[in-house]
């Protein structure tokens, strides 16, 4: 297999306006999805987070992106890390915020948004929308029916072309 | 424009493990087999209709 390209880093790649929803008072943000540099690393928070995302963000061989509202773009709801795999996009980690977990979480639409956008990204480059990723064995018939993801066999799940141009349309205004 | 709103108490946190070479091999072959599905054409049989000859 040959090996992936590696983009120069220190720049944003992309940004696309889309939105989350306020669970408690259903108030929709626009947001957008900006590509995490060395630079910007001071913005994540260790408290607010399960994964170690500045190491994820000095892997040359991965993506990072956050997720922000427009009016507050250093307050990041949502991380995604993504491999290009030459004929598919590889999601390596995706997480909400502190606050946008559990039962009290401030925002929806987190997650989704960012899974569509790593889908945009395999259509831009390609790949058709394959997306391929681990899901916990629980969230298995979540994501199914959520993100219309297939379960390939044990923990490995992909969203196909189909799937992920609808999750696009659901989030990306044209 | 939809948003996906995920239940309030399911959170979508993920960390893949790398797929091993035999799960990536199979994994591009059902690949391929979707991207040749989907690039076909879609043609519409007609059934029930009787050829009517004068």
């Amino acid at each position: 297999m040959s090996k992936p390209r590696h983009e120069p880093l220190d720049f944003i790649i992309d940004k696309l306006t889309n939105s989350i929803e306020n669970t408690s008072t259903g108030e929709v943000f626009d947001t957008e999805i900006v590509r995490m540099t060395p630079k910007l690393v001071t913005e994540i928070k260790k408290a607010d987070w399960n994964f170690d995302w500045s190491k994820e963000i000095k892997d040359k061989s991965k993506e990072v992106f956050k997720l922000t509202t427009v009016n507050n773009p250093t307050i990041i709801q949502g991380l995604v890390s993504i491999e290009d795999k030459q004929d598919h996009i590889f999601m390596h980690l995706i997480e909400s915020a502190k606050f946008n977990k559990n039962k009290d979480k401030v925002y929806l639409g987190v997650p989704g948004n960012l899974v569509a956008y790593a889908c945009k990204v395999s259509v831009d480059k390609g790949y058709h929308g394959f997306l391929a990723f681990d899901a916990k064995t629980a969230l298995i018939k979540h994501y199914q029916e959520s993100l219309y993801a297939t379960h390939f066999r044990g923990l490995r799940m992909f969203i196909e072309t189909n799937a992920a141009l609808r999750l696009i349309s659901q989030y990306f205004k044209s | 424009m939809g948003l996906i709103r995920e239940p309030k108490n399911v959170d979508f946190t993920s960390q893949s493990k790398p797929w091993t070479e035999i799960e990536l091999r199979d994994f591009r072959k059902l690949m391929n087999e979707i991207k040749a599905k989907n690039a076909k054409p879609k043609v519409r049989i007609l059934t029930g209709k009787k050829k009517v000859t004068a």
